[in-house]
Parts: C-alpha cells; structure tokens; sequence
C-alpha cells in the first residue's frame, strides 16, 4: 500500500478496488479480508433467505458475513472468475464497479443442486475506501433470479 | 448566453431525473435524457437506446404499481458516473415483468448508475433483484410467471 499512499485519494481508491478483484479472482479470500478495515460493513443486497419466522439477509461485516460468503461461493463455482468493465472513484472515497461475476457449479450453492452449469451475471459494487486505504463499506447489487435460472433452478425460493 | 442544460452538474441532472420519477413525471425524468441515451436494465434483460426505451421502463412500473413510492437513501457522484440507491414500494395493480397483478406489495433496494455528459443522460443501467421482486410478487416459478 505504500506506493498508494503517493497517489490523490481517487486514483489511490480505484487501485484498492482494483486489487480486491485481483485478489478474487485468485482466489485469495485472505487477500481481500486483508484489504478490508477489520469492522467493514457489508450488504449484499439480493442475498435473502425467508424462513417461517425471519428473514436472513446478507447484511452484517465483511469478516463474518463476507468472507464466509466469498468462501462458500468458491467452493461451489471452483472456477469462480470476474471480469471489471469500469470503476468510477472520487475524492471521498466512493468507487462504483460494474463487474460480471462467473463460474461453473460444482457443489450446491444456497437451495441450487449443482449440475455443472455456467452462470455469468453483472454485478454493480459500491465500495468505500477510508483515509488509510482500507475498504470500510462493500455494497452489491445483481439480478440473483438471472443466476438461479442460469444453473437450472426455476423455483422462487 | 450559457445553456442552464450544460452548466447543470451531474449530480443535479440526475437528482432532476429522479425527483421527476419519484412525484410520476414521466416526461420532465426524459428530458433530462439524451437523444441517444444507453439504457440496461439486467433485469429485466433489456438494452436499448432512445429516451423512449426509458420511458417504457418508467411507464411499466408505473402502470403496475400506481402509488409507486421512490425513496433516495444515497446519490454517490464519480466524475461523470452518477450512481443513485433507493428503495421502489407500491401496490401492484397491473401486470409487471409478466407476473399477474395479485395486489402484493412490492419493495425493492435498487441501484441506478447513470452516465451524464453536457447536463444530461447519455447512459442509464439499472440493477434490482428480480428474484426478490418476483418472491414479493407471489411468483413461484421462473419459468411459470404467469401462474399463481
């Protein structure tokens, strides 16, 4: 991060975002924790499972949320992969990134049974990156129907 | 004389666009809009160009849900990338997305990331969960929409 350090804020947020979907596509789940404050909030937003009584939602912290999230999706889609198609950053450390997010099920994923299919689907990150570089705040959004009917699976669940 | 059009910001294009969907203003959100503007909407699998392709978009979800309410939690501007979050609620009363109006309730996180150039929208892509829109629907089916 030192070399960051010497770039203006907006350059320097991009290039931390740039790293963490560096970092993700190798599969190196440690690696983006690491880019992360240890008490960054995180939302993925679609990221919903109705129970009789409650509701769970992706919301929470990178570390107890995120990352086993990160974890669990790797080990479904072993060839997890993503693709950035643009990052807008500004001074306050805002950094917007449209990313196609892809990989092929190999485990059950949430109540999808794999079989083998391919899914390939656009994802809009917001990030916040703090004064030190470190990201404070992930937020997502994607079509999570557009997924489920990509590996085969047609119930609203 | 300066055009009020290109001296608008950003960020002030797109929240006239969206204070004019949030009261229902179909036509006053298209004229902040280019002639050539790019419109996406995942997912509705959706890419077209015009303002009317926009205002289809708008139109739709207003026909479904007439008391359609738009509230704006953030607006984040990068450059000229303008990326605004809300929350869609309303009462469906027509058809929408091929989902029959059961008069389920409807509310929906968004993201909208908008493009602006020359004091208006050359570039619109909007990201929803349509699984969530479908489950608050009472779709069962992804592939039986229409059933409920």
């Amino acid at each position: 991060m030192t070399a960051l350090n010497t770039l203006p804020r907006t350059a320097a947020s991009a290039a931390v975002v740039t790293e963490f979907f560096d970092r993700y596509r190798a599969h190196d789940v440690e690696g983006m924790t690491g880019l992360c404050a240890i008490n960054a909030d995180f939302s993925y937003v679609p990221v919903e499972v109705w129970g009789k009584q409650r509701v769970l939602r992706g919301d929470g912290k990178v570390g107890t949320v995120g990352k086993p999230l990160w974890t669990g999706l790797i080990a479904s889609f072993p060839n997890l992969s993503n693709t950035v198609h643009s990052i807008a950053s500004n001074e306050d450390g805002d950094v917007v990134a449209e990313v196609d997010i892809e990989g092929t099920q190999q485990l059950a994923w949430g109540l999808i049974t794999p079989a083998g299919r391919h899914y390939r689907e656009p994802h809009l990150f917001i990030f916040h990156v703090g004064p030190d570089l470190l990201i404070d705040s992930i937020t997502a959004y994607w079509n999570d129907a557009g997924i489920s009917q990509q590996l085969g699976h047609n119930e609203v669940d | 004389m300066t055009s009020p059009v290109l001296t608008r910001t950003p960020t002030q294009t797109v929240q006239a666009f969206l204070d004019a969907f949030a009261r229902h203003d179909i036509d006053a959100a298209i004229a902040v809009a280019d002639p050539q503007v790019s419109v996406t909407v995942h997912p509705l699998g959706l890419h077209g160009t015009g303002p009317d392709v926009l205002r289809n978009v708008l139109a739709d979800l207003l026909r479904a849900f007439p008391d359609l309410l738009i509230s704006v939690s953030r607006v984040i501007t990068t450059g000229d990338v303008v990326t605004a979050l809300f929350k869609a609620e309303g009462t469906q009363s027509a058809g929408y997305a091929g989902a029959i109006n059961q008069e389920k309730h409807l509310d929906i996180d968004q993201a909208w990331r908008f493009v602006v150039s020359g004091g208006l929208i050359t570039g619109v892509t909007g990201y929803w969960c349509q699984a969530q829109l479908y489950r608050r629907l009472a779709v069962k089916r992804y592939d039986e929409i229409a059933i409920a």
